[in-house]
């Protein structure tokens, strides 16, 4: 008895270690500098208006921010660094830095709090309070707007076709006549396709790497959908480009609990200050240029070759 | 990416009013559904022939008095029966097919079809040896010594006396690896056969109307075996040896 009590102390204390390991989430907890004044500290954050869920968000003193572990080049975990990294992550620390001040620019990730999310869980997670915003490929929709409230559009993108680097035939959506598409099951893809191109014939699996195989067998002519997919599967298989115009939208935005006071207008002020200043070209830059090859100032920017 | 907020709203709406009648749907998408209920025969009829075939073969090998034959035999049975058929299908589809191998055809989704018809076959197939080598060892030593000792060769006694009786006294087990095996078409909508199953769920995505989609696969997996479970007990009254 006493021995199987010991051993599940062990295996408590095993779990704790390895969950400390990969803990918190925001980063090393940082001490206070001994040094720093707490006034001046106080004073170089932000003033806002006493209502307004900003400033709720600063005395609390966290962002609980919900976003994904998994979605190259948007939200990821970094398994060696365990650090979050990516495009929608980048974004949120800007907001941490223009809820939290100069001390949020010194290290933001020591007033954001992950909460990660899927697909399915984004709505629940800002319903139930768990975050304050959602951040994670978000796209805006009526239905949605029923349920929770979004901010502008920060990033844009839509569906696109993926082809053979070798292939001339395939440019645009319209040549898909005949053609062989893998597309997943059950997404809005297989019915994007189906309604710009109904003589394009449909392999429909469970998922986007099957696909893939299938476009490097010859099996598919085309796979097709959100470019945010479709760069993955390049940096997976270099010897594929993505081609054409888009031909469906897929707005992003900041997902919100609806009834927070003025929170929307401040994000959206943020978001059009880093378009202003250059700072979303900067992220667009060091995220998804890698991946895509151009460069763009803003969401509705058509992009151009970069370098 | 499936539209949460749109699931969501449909269960919100509480068990739809407008509920119709349970498989009413499949007559909205009669293209989706029906050519789905004829691939799914297709796969069914086909797997089970192949089925049928492979395992008779394999079942001689095992009882073969060549070694190697029934090294073969031994080797087949514990690889298709001891393996996953979802991963057997993968390997039918995406692994021969980076050998170049196509099913002689050119047409992908040809070649997907008998990529999965041969997953069927080969699969059931280790069972339905299995079942038959049984057979074949139930039947009577003295038979056998019988038709021997009357001048009949190996194969002939086999093709007369041990082979007629085991098909017959085998008739139970073989009708439930062939319901088995209608059922396990469904799989074969993984590797993009646009079977019964994978007809479903486009409805499903198109429309969120999960219950009635998958209800209506029910009703026409239903109208599939329960007719073959009928067939199986028929055929064993008139057939079936009394021992």
């Amino acid at each position: 008895m006493r021995s199987i009590l010991v051993r599940i102390t062990a295996l408590g204390a095993a779990v704790a270690v390895l969950a400390a390991a990969c803990g918190g989430g925001g980063g090393a907890p940082t001490q206070p500098s001994p040094t720093a004044a707490p006034a001046a500290t106080a004073a170089a954050k932000p003033k806002f208006e006493l209502a307004s869920y900003q400033y709720a968000i600063q005395t609390k003193g966290k962002l609980k921010v919900g976003t994904r572990e998994d979605n190259v080049p948007f939200g990821l975990k970094n398994p060696a660094t365990c650090k979050f990294e990516g495009f929608d992550v980048d974004v949120v620390r800007e907001f941490a830095i223009a809820i939290f001040g100069a001390e949020g620019k010194a290290d933001p990730d020591k007033f954001i709090e992950y909460v990660p999310v899927v697909s399915a869980t984004r709505i629940p997670t800002l319903k139930d309070n768990k975050a304050d915003i959602v951040a994670a490929t978000f796209t805006v929709n009526e239905e949605r707007l029923k349920e929770i409230d979004f901010s502008t559009v920060y990033f844009r993108t839509g569906q696109k076709i993926l082809v053979k680097k070798s292939d001339t035939t395939i440019k645009e959506v319209a040549d898909l006549k005949g053609k062989t598409v893998c597309t997943a099951k059950g997404s809005t893809s297989e019915k994007n396709i189906a309604a710009k191109n109904k003589d394009a014939k449909l392999l429909l699996l469970d998922s986007y790497p099957p696909c893939l195989i299938a476009l490097q067998q010859g099996q598919a002519d085309a796979v097709s959908t959100d470019e945010t997919i479709l760069f993955g599967l390049v940096k997976q298989d270099p010897n594929t480009k993505i081609v054409g115009g888009y031909f469906s939208d897929e707005p992003y935005g900041i997902g919100i609990a609806k009834g927070r006071t003025g929170f929307a207008p401040f994000l959206n002020k943020v978001i059009a200050d880093m378009i202003a200043d250059g700072r979303w070209a900067a992220l667009y830059k060091k995220h998804i240029t890698p991946v895509s090859g151009d460069v763009k100032d803003g969401p509705h920017d058509k992009g151009r070759p970069g370098g | 990416m499936p539209d949460l907020g749109v699931r969501a709203s449909v269960c919100a709406r509480g068990g739809r009013k407008d509920l119709t009648m349970p498989g009413a749907i499949m007559f909205e998408f009669p293209d989706l559904f029906f050519t789905g209920l004829f691939l799914t025969v297709q796969l069914s009829v086909l797997g089970s022939i192949g089925a049928l075939a492979a395992g008779t073969l394999i079942a001689l090998f095992r009882i073969s008095p060549i070694p190697p034959l029934r090294w073969v035999g031994v080797a087949y049975v514990e690889f298709f029966r001891n393996t996953p058929l979802l991963v057997q299908l993968f390997f039918l589809f995406l692994g021969l097919g980076a050998l170049g191998f196509r099913f002689w055809t050119t047409d992908t989704f040809e070649s997907i079809f008998r990529a999965g018809a041969a997953g069927m076959a080969l699969y059931h197939g280790a069972y339905v040896a299995e079942v038959i080598r049984g057979g074949l060892l139930g039947v009577d030593k003295g038979q056998i010594e019988a038709a021997r000792s009357l001048g009949l060769s190996y194969v002939q006694t086999l093709r007369y006396v041990q082979l007629p009786q085991t098909f017959r006294a085998t008739i139970p087990p073989l009708g439930n690896i062939g319901i088995a095996l209608i059922k396990n078409t469904s799989l074969a909508s993984t590797i993009g056969v646009a079977e019964l199953l994978q007809a479903a769920e486009i409805v499903e995505s198109r429309t969120f109307r999960t219950e009635e989609a998958f209800g209506a696969v029910v009703l026409l997996y239903l109208v599939l075996t329960i007719p073959a479970s009928l067939g199986v007990n028929w055929l064993e009254r008139r057939l079936l040896v009394a021992r």
